[in-house]
């Protein structure tokens, strides 16, 4: 179910540049999928405000950010 | 010629009030009084082809629908009151904007329109000319405040513009759109308790990286008589070498192109000042809220980008891109800050060091359409290196910095005080960031 939403979440970030879909089905990491830096910042963003959590923003946050599946289990865990 | 052509925009509302000016509006400003009287430099236009046969009259009506629907094209500088007081920004409702009319090459009737610096007080934030060729107009020049917009709110300023002409006129009911986004909103956003939370955030980043940068990335001044005159000069690298190879970096890092170029200067102001730390102030579009993110408004501002090279040139390249990624999206969230915060912690962490804390060294990627990541094959990557030139477009007195990388569709620029990187070593500097990421792409 989150993951199903930070999917949403990614495709509303990037403007479309990379589907929900595609999102929730992809292999490799997020940022193969050549997702840009303002649209990550703006994912982070509206992750932060949705659901009320800080990003570290180091090289293991960023990892996080790359994994939805850790990033919806992280958020579940809260 | 020019007879029955009209000489003003006539535009009334909605809204007024007065408020203090956005963390980016105050950012600029600075900048601005930091460089007058050449603050010129940040003037700078867009130019619109007029789609279909639109009359003057036409043009001047969606000239008119727009100015009212950006409050930032009816926002100037409130005069303060008293000398010392802050700036505030003020927005009017009615108005009268004056239209040149001119002939010739479009690109020039923009240089001669934004060559003038702006009488923030008293003119309104937008200049316009309509070139004609015989009876028609072909385009429409826009000239903007720095105060009023930065390149990305003028692109969505000149988006409403050509929409407006297809449709006609003021739009009318055939032009559904939300209302836009205000300054004088955010700015009241910004003051209150969601905007200084923000704020908060950014600061104490700022703060933290402050004690520990550099104090400044150059430092030592060159040899009085290396000093060019004028002292600040810029050189521009026409290279598709570069590009190709900042493109196949990229794809092999999935990282931005923007972050390749980003950590090849820093490495490289490494390599020629000795710092082990490289600090620098990426310009961000600060767009990443989903209400700012079409605002025609200033909102790009300097952000803290700090890397840790590994003294000794230890770090290869590619190491560097790793920490690379999560430091420039420290810096760009460290871009939405109040400048006020900022001015305080210089001061604070200044004083504390005992010495003034100020990189002077900013990158500014204003490329709209970034090529993208992709695989180059590094034999075309080498051959492309004969197309390679350098040439210097600019030069002037005085800038509120002393090394200054500019990213544009015709290749990287530097713009720099040959008080502390003299024109050789300007030139030297740019030509070894196009062999530092060629070498990096071929490998």
């Amino acid at each position: 179910m989150i993951k199903k939403r930070l999917a949403e979440l990614v495709a509303e970030s990037s403007e479309g540049a990379v589907t929900a879909q595609e999102a929730l089905t992809a292999a490799v990491p997020l940022s193969a999928l050549g997702i840009t830096s303002i649209a990550r910042l703006r994912l982070i963003d509206a992750i932060e405000s949705e659901f009320g959590v800080e990003f570290d923003l180091t090289e293991e946050g960023m990892e996080l950010l790359d994994d939805l599946d850790r990033l919806a289990g992280h958020l579940a865990s809260r | 010629m020019n007879a029955g052509f009209p000489t003003h925009v006539e535009f009334a509302g909605p809204g007024s009030g007065t408020a203090p000016l956005t963390w980016g509006q105050r950012a600029i400003w600075e900048a601005i009084e930091r460089t007058a009287p050449d603050d010129h430099y940040f003037n700078f236009g867009r130019l619109l082809k007029v789609p279909g046969g639109r009359t003057a009259g036409e043009i001047v009506e969606a000239l008119a629908a727009l100015i009212e629907r950006h409050g930032a094209l009816r926002t100037r500088l409130g005069e303060p009151g008293r000398s010392g007081a802050e700036p505030y920004q003020r927005l009017e409702e009615k108005g009268r904007l004056p239209v040149t009319v001119a002939v010739g090459d479009p690109d020039r009737v923009l240089g001669e329109l934004a060559a003038r610096r702006f009488d923030y007080a008293g003119e309104w934030p937008m200049r316009v000319a309509l070139v004609l060729d015989g009876d028609r107009v072909t385009h429409v020049v826009l000239v903007f405040c720095h105060l009023a917009a930065d390149g990305l709110g003028a692109e969505a300023a000149v988006r409403d513009l050509r929409m407006l002409l297809l449709r006609g006129g003021r739009g009318g009911d055939r032009l559904r759109w939300p209302d836009a986004s205000q300054p004088i909103d955010l700015a009241r956003w910004q003051a209150g308790p969601e905007g200084r939370k923000a704020a908060r955030a950014a600061a104490a980043y700022w703060e933290s990286e402050y004690r520990r940068i550099p104090p400044t990335m150059f430092s030592a001044p060159s040899d009085a008589r290396a000093a060019a005159r004028p002292p600040i000069w810029r050189a521009l690298l026409h290279s598709p070498a570069l590009e190709s190879a900042v493109r196949s970096i990229a794809h092999t890092h999935a990282a931005s192109t923007s972050t390749v170029l980003l950590t090849a200067v820093a490495a490289l102001v490494g390599r020629f000042t000795g710092h082990e730390t490289c600090a620098m102030l990426p310009i961000a579009a600060n767009r990443f809220r989903r209400d700012t993110a079409n605002i025609v408004a200033t909102m790009s501002q300097e952000g803290l980008f700090t890397l840790d090279l590994g003294g000794g040139g230890a770090s290869s390249f590619t190491d560097l891109l790793r920490s690379a990624g999560p430091a420039a999206l420290r810096a760009y969230r460290s871009a939405y800050h109040d400048p006020a915060d900022r001015n305080r912690i210089t001061a604070l962490v200044g004083s504390e060091r005992g010495m003034p804390i100020h990189p002077y060294c900013c990158f500014n990627d204003m490329r709209f359409a970034d090529p993208g990541p992709a695989a180059c094959d590094p034999g075309e990557i080498t051959a492309a290196l004969a197309r390679t030139s350098v040439s210097w477009p600019m030069s002037q007195d005085k800038l509120n910095c002393r090394f200054c990388v500019h990213l544009t569709t015709e290749g990287v620029s530097l713009t720099a005080d040959t008080r502390y990187l003299p024109r050789p070593d300007i030139e030297r500097f740019l030509l070894e960031l196009e062999s530092l990421l060629v070498e990096t792409a071929v490998r």
